[in-house]
């Protein structure tokens, strides 16, 4: 493979955890700071970048794939938010056909149109649907396409358990070429033991925390602006989360293969913690001494 | 872990689906798959011994699906295709063969089917990945599906007849002698006032797959069957009559009609009068055949390659028939362990030998034999390469059969014990003549020549043919090999 321009970044999460939010976030901060930055969005929902570029139209890969006309680039991507080249995979309807063979032969189709030649991107995010549930949803991660991966996670035990998932590909997959662990991006946090057990999960993993995204009105505000919160809200406290997360991402060269719990070990580690939580919620024990 | 196997002889479920589709006069297979998937099919076929029928390989209709129908789903595809064939190659009956992509992709193909039918097109569809195992499986669930599906396609009134026998286990194409081993079942089925359902080849066809709920008995001559004739019993309440193979010789004849006569009334009379007039038959061709037998055939030891069906029946026949020791039988079909299959002829194959191996691995195969050392190998084409090693000969009688062609031939039932002693004598008789031909041009070559001349100095001239002796030659000639 020729010599990778800028650096790949993909980014996974169980679904609904807020993947797209804080790659756009992530992506629109980066290009604020001055990089050029391209936002893939590999799910067939297309709705990575919807905020990046104020919800509007943009034909996804696979759709142009589908009418078998000679593709171009700019028939697939929009220049969003401070430059952002957003490009949306795209996929089967719901319930039909193999989404995970879609991102793949989309991922093929941008590299044969020499999207990064032409682009020269400092950074290029992929956005990858929920669960790496088959091989289709883990070529971002393999084959050499992105050298790191980060995966968001609330401390929700589904979450982790998506996030362990990865965790698993990674392993797999880095000591072939495939992309190693940035770190976890700790989102939807609260207050109490919310940032203890992802903490913990990291710990247990061999894994660590690239930054604490919290709940905030902010985001859902600027969604339903069809904004980021770096465009709608620039002067927020919850952009310059965003801006000192990418700003970590963007220098962070400690990458690592996680090592996984297997089904047993999470289990019992997510187990332990219920016990744990059922004290603190009931006043048994404070957060500290639970913790 | 796994292992190389060297020369498999087995396809996939959808070859072995396909295959058997084609070989039902009327029925259009449809294979929903990339295109490679016919014509592999097709060129498999083209090489072997039966050759392929009319809805074939290149002329099979076929989605050829691409890229885009993994992606986005195949099933409009599917849709078009089935329009299409419908519109321009005449059938009684589409049959939608769906291949791995189709099962990997989860296509709704049954809602295809269903929209289909109900514009009243003879349609039925089958899951037949490649995957899902070899040609037997393809064999059995597409036999199976169109079984259960048949009547809601081409509805009839059941009415059962008392004498009507339905034919399973042999899979067209994977015995190379499929086509005259049916038809002489039928023929002897007939001759004691039956009627039978073959299915397969001009006798059989669409009509034979509606009538199959008529039958009165479903005999299956392997494990390969069970399936389609559990759906059979299941759904329309017909006795299965399991048998571990097709019959050989007027002996096991007999024993098969006596096991149908325990489901079927036959007249006595009519059985009695029919196999004798065979018995004379066979009696009377056999004995033209002594003196070959006589000369070649005594002492030989053999090793048998195959299904299990074409072993056991081989095999007994050999063994009770011919005296001939079975060193050692090769599986090629059975599974290591089969817990879809009630059949179990174990007992069956150790009457035939103690060295039962189960392996489609030619590698495993040559080594048995060579092992074993036999005087004659019955199996496949595949094994002349190592007989030519060992300087035995092959009787060619499972799959796969290279130059040669073979249409009506049989090597089951009455004329079919007829039709093998031809073929073994034949070959067995060639081979001879061959070796013959090699030992006198060795003798009368360069190296040959001189052990000629040293030998007549010793001795006179008119010894000298008889002095050359076998042994002696074949060890120069191995020698020189």
């Amino acid at each position: 493979m020729a010599e990778k321009i800028g650096k790949h970044i993909a980014i996974y999460g169980k679904g609904g955890i807020g993947k797209s939010t804080t790659t756009s976030n992530i992506s629109a901060a980066l290009a604020e700071a001055g990089y050029k930055v391209i936002q893939i969005g590999c799910d067939p929902k297309s709705d990575s970048t919807n905020t990046l570029r104020g919800n509007n139209y943009l034909p996804t890969v696979l759709d142009s794939l589908r009418e078998g006309n000679k593709i171009h680039l700019e028939d697939i991507s929009v220049k969003g938010f401070g430059g952002v080249l957003c490009i949306e995979s795209g996929g089967p309807v719901p319930g039909v056909g193999c989404a995970g063979r879609g991102i793949n032969a989309s991922v093929s189709l941008l590299q044969e149109l020499h999207l990064f030649e032409e682009f020269k991107p400092d950074f290029v995010l992929y956005d990858v649907l929920g669960d790496v549930v088959c091989g289709g949803f883990a070529v971002p991660i393999r084959d050499g396409i992105t050298d790191r991966a980060y995966v968001v996670s609330s401390s929700d035990f589904m979450a982790l358990y998506a996030a362990n998932n990865l965790f698993k590909a990674i392993n797999k997959y880095a000591p072939t070429g495939g992309a190693k662990l940035g770190g976890v991006i700790a989102n939807s946090m609260k207050p109490g033991y919310h940032r203890e057990i992802v903490e913990d999960f990291v710990e247990k993993t061999g894994t660590s925390i690239a930054g604490y995204v919290n709940r905030s009105i902010d985001v859902q505000q600027s969604e339903l602006y069809g904004k980021t919160v770096i465009e709608a809200k620039p002067k927020s406290a919850q952009a310059d989360i965003y801006r000192n997360l990418a700003k970590y991402i963007a220098g962070n060269e400690d990458l690592v293969v996680p090592n996984p719990l297997g089904a047993a070990e999470l289990k019992e580690w997510a187990r332990d913690w219920g016990d744990r939580i059922y004290d603190i919620e009931n006043g048994v024990v404070s957060v500290a001494e639970a913790i | 872990m796994s292992e190389v196997i060297k020369e498999p002889r087995n396809g996939c479920a959808l070859h072995g689906a396909l295959q058997t589709v084609q070989e039902i006069k009327g029925v259009v297979p449809v294979i929903h798959a990339n295109a490679g998937c016919g014509v592999i099919h097709y060129l498999a076929n083209k090489g072997t011994s039966g050759g392929n029928s009319s809805y074939s390989g290149l002329s099979i209709p076929g989605t050829a699906i691409q890229e885009r129908h993994v992606i986005f789903g195949g099933a409009s595809r599917l849709r078009e295709q089935i329009k299409n064939t419908i519109k321009v190659v005449k059938g009684d009956l589409y049959v939608i063969l769906n291949s791995c992509e189709s099962a990997m992709v989860g296509d709704d193909v049954d809602a295809m089917t269903r929209e289909i039918v109900e514009q009243g097109e003879p349609v039925l569809d089958t899951l037949v990945a490649g995957f899902n195992g070899g040609p037997y499986y393809g064999y059995e669930h597409v036999m199976a599906d169109i079984f259960r599906t048949i009547d809601g396609v081409k509805p009839s009134e059941k009415k059962t007849d008392p004498y009507l026998v339905n034919i399973l286990g042999i899979i067209p194409g994977k015995d190379p002698y499929w086509q005259g081993n049916l038809e002489e079942i039928k023929r002897i089925l007939e001759g004691i006032g039956l009627k039978v359902n073959v299915f397969f080849g001009p006798y059989g066809g669409v009509r034979d797959l509606i009538n199959a709920k008529n039958a009165a008995l479903t005999i299956n001559f392997s494990r390969w069957g069970e399936l389609p004739a559990r759906i059979l019993e299941e759904w329309y309440e017909i006795p299965i009559l399991q048998r571990p193979s097709l019959p050989l010789g007027t002996e096991q004849v007999l024993d098969l009609a006596t096991a149908v006569a325990e489901t079927i009334h036959i007249d006595e009379e009519r059985i009695k009068s029919f196999f004798g007039n065979e018995e004379v038959y066979e009696n009377d061709l056999l004995l033209r055949a002594r003196e070959d037998l006589i000369e070649y055939d005594n002492s030989q030891t053999a090793v048998l390659v195959g299904d299990e069906e074409q072993v056991i029946r081989l095999g007994r026949f050999l063994n009770d028939f011919l005296g001939k020791e079975i060193k050692a039988v090769i599986l090629t079909d059975a599974l290591k362990t089969d817990e879809e299959h009630v059949t179990d002829n174990q007992e069956l194959l150790k009457e035939i030998t103690d060295s039962i191996y189960i392996t489609s691995d030619q590698k495993k195969i040559e080594d048995i034999i060579r092992s074993e050392k036999p005087e004659v190998i019955f199996g496949s084409s595949l094994e002349k390469r190592i007989a030519n090693r060992l300087e035995i000969p092959v009787v060619e009688t499972s799959y796969p059969v290279f130059e040669k062609l073979i249409l009506n031939k049989a090597d089951a039932g009455i004329r079919g014990t007829i039709s093998f002693m031809e073929e073994y004598i034949t070959v067995v008789n060639q081979y001879e003549a061959e070796k013959r031909k090699q030992l006198l041009s060795y003798v009368k070559g360069e190296k040959g020549g001189k052990l000629w001349q040293e030998q007549s100095q010793k001795r006179s001239y008119s010894k000298k043919l008889t002095l050359v002796t076998q042994s002696q030659t074949k060890e120069s000639l191995s020698a020189r090999m």
